[in-house]
């Protein structure tokens, strides 16, 4: 995945270095609960999407535009309806996983709002890996509509066979099934892209760069020293 | 001279009260006939006339099944968000088949074969415009297009800027093809002067700002389905309006514009047994009161 050419013109960036309205949404390394009452931490690092037509451009599989990944309406905040938008660097797992299905079923449509949501679409209620661009909602394989039984099981039982990595949403119509899409997710991964460097995390900041940095600070300093000794205790 | 000038005025007022009087009168019996002759169960009619100022009714206040109607609430709760900056025309919504019951909170999809615009289900799984949508939900009529911008606004969004406004004999309680909630008695009700009150407030650019009512009217002009108000009207009338069809039901509610004169709004309900099927009744109460106006204004 990592050979495609046009994707090196993305951007990472640390959501911590957005401004405030844009980290207020994305809420970065923030503890969420999912349906289940577990608690996980959201993504931190994003690729930042300069426009439309970058967007459209950007492959980040042979078959997945990253245009794709980034489909909503207006339930989405509407600072995430503009550009440039923000998506997970994860997205790239996830295409890589698209792609092997797409081999083995044809081409396949993800909905709108069926790849990445923030925490601040009106479509979170709690944690979900869509919040992690780790998921996806397809509507149609190939010409085929996934709004029944026998499609969506279908296509499960394929997706299901082929990665023991992607969890299915059975059909149905009680919360966590579905009935007219195939929802497919690979859980909460967060990605580091090798081009980080996560001293910020390890080192805290004497002055914190940023206003949501300050009032976080106890929290991190107190998450620093529980993970890495500070090198000066050597 | 003064004097008798007066009093040729007053006789030409007191005959154009007769003659008004006597307009109303052959207007009512010819609505009766056409009820008659339509087997209706139940026919109401309002109308309201910019020119002479004249306002006529018939069973008015009597609540029916809105049918297709109720589009028009919908449209007057988009624009009420619009113009609160809630939504934009530009706004996209996500196309999807999925609603949910007021009844049992069930999920339900819409079926194709039942709806009158198969365009907007070619989007699904895509977005489209909240422009587009109140397009298709007026002009076509489109029941997914309608449960879309539902489900956007909410329907107590759409009540309440039916109270905002004063309109009164309008209510909206659901989206379009909620069965759980038909056959537990829920359903979205109309009267003839409820409706007229809604069409009056947009011809007069009073809903919500001269800019939302004229694009509203705009839509409302571009309406596909004229076998209603507009069917016997003169070639040059233009008429916005919105019909209502089910198998027991035919409405239709819209203003007239007719060309050296000021409009008429016009709302024409009905209700019949299915077995008698759709008829041109709404048609010839509208060539009724058109031609009754336009005696009125000949002398």
């Amino acid at each position: 995945m990592a050979e495609v050419a046009a994707e090196q013109g993305l951007k990472i960036v640390d959501a911590f270095d957005l401004d405030d309205e844009l980290r207020a949404i994305l809420r970065p390394g923030e503890m969420i609960r999912d349906p289940h009452d577990r608690r996980h931490r959201l993504p931190r690092y994003f690729y930042e999407v300069p426009s439309h037509e970058a967007a459209k451009k950007i492959r980040l599989t042979p078959h997945f535009g990253l245009n794709e990944f980034i489909l909503v309406d207006l339930r989405e905040a509407p600072r995430l309806q503009e550009f440039p938008r923000y998506i997970p660097c994860a997205v790239r797992v996830l295409a890589f996983y698209l792609e092997q299905l797409r081999a083995a079923v044809g081409s396949i449509h993800i909905a709108v709002n069926g790849g990445y949501r923030s925490p601040a679409h009106k479509l979170a209620v709690s944690a979900t890996p869509h919040m992690w661009g780790t998921a996806a909602d397809l509507f149609r394989i190939g010409s085929a509509i996934l709004n029944d039984k026998e499609s969506i099981t279908k296509f499960n039982a394929i997706a299901e066979e082929l990665a023991g990595d992607l969890f299915v949403m059975p059909y149905g119509h009680e919360i966590g099934r579905a009935d007219d899409h195939m929802h497919l997710d690979l859980g909460y991964i967060t990605m580091l892209p090798r081009e980080v460097s996560e001293d910020r995390m390890e080192v805290p900041q004497q002055q914190p760069r940023f206003a949501f940095e300050d009032r976080r600070g106890l929290d991190r300093r107190t998450l620093a020293s529980e993970m890495v000794p500070p090198r000066d205790q050597d | 001279m003064k004097k008798t000038s007066l009093l040729k005025t007053a006789e030409v007022a007191e005959r154009a009260k007769d003659s008004i009087a006597a307009s109303e009168v052959s207007l009512y019996h010819n609505v009766l006939r056409i009820k008659e002759a339509h087997d209706l169960e139940v026919l109401g009619i309002a109308f309201y006339d910019y020119e002479t100022t004249i306002g006529w009714s018939y069973n008015a206040d009597t609540y029916f099944h809105a049918a297709s109607t109720m589009k028009l609430a919908v449209l007057l709760g988009v624009f009420r968000e619009i113009d609160r900056g809630q939504l934009t025309l530009e706004s996209p919504v996500h196309v999807r088949n999925r609603f949910t019951s007021i009844v049992n909170q069930q999920p339900f999809m819409l079926a194709l074969d039942r709806d009158s615009d198969p365009f907007v289900y070619t989007n699904l799984g895509k977005t489209m415009t909240v422009y587009d949508l109140a397009y298709q939900m007026i002009t076509t009529s489109s029941n997914l297009a309608t449960n879309l911008l539902i489900e956007v606004i909410g329907v107590p969004t759409i009540q309440r800027s039916l109270e905002e406004l004063d309109i009164n004999g309008v209510k909206v309680i659901r989206g379009v093809e909620d069965q759980a909630a038909f056959d537990a008695g829920l359903s979205n009700e109309v009267t003839a002067h409820g409706l007229l009150s809604l069409l009056k407030i947009i011809s007069e650019e009073r809903a919500y700002s001269v800019a939302a009512s004229q694009k509203m009217l705009e839509i409302m002009h571009d309406q596909q389905f004229n076998s209603g108000i507009p069917k016997w009207l003169p070639k040059a009338a233009r008429v916005a309006h919105k019909t209502g069809n089910i198998s027991t039901i035919h409405h239709d509610a819209g203003i007239v514009y007719l060309e050296n004169r000021k409009p008429y709004v016009l709302v024409i309900l009905t209700a019949f047994d299915a077995q008698t099927g759709r008829s041109s009744a709404v048609a010839e109460v509208s060539r009724d009161i058109f031609s009754t106006l336009a005696g009125i204004i000949n002398g």
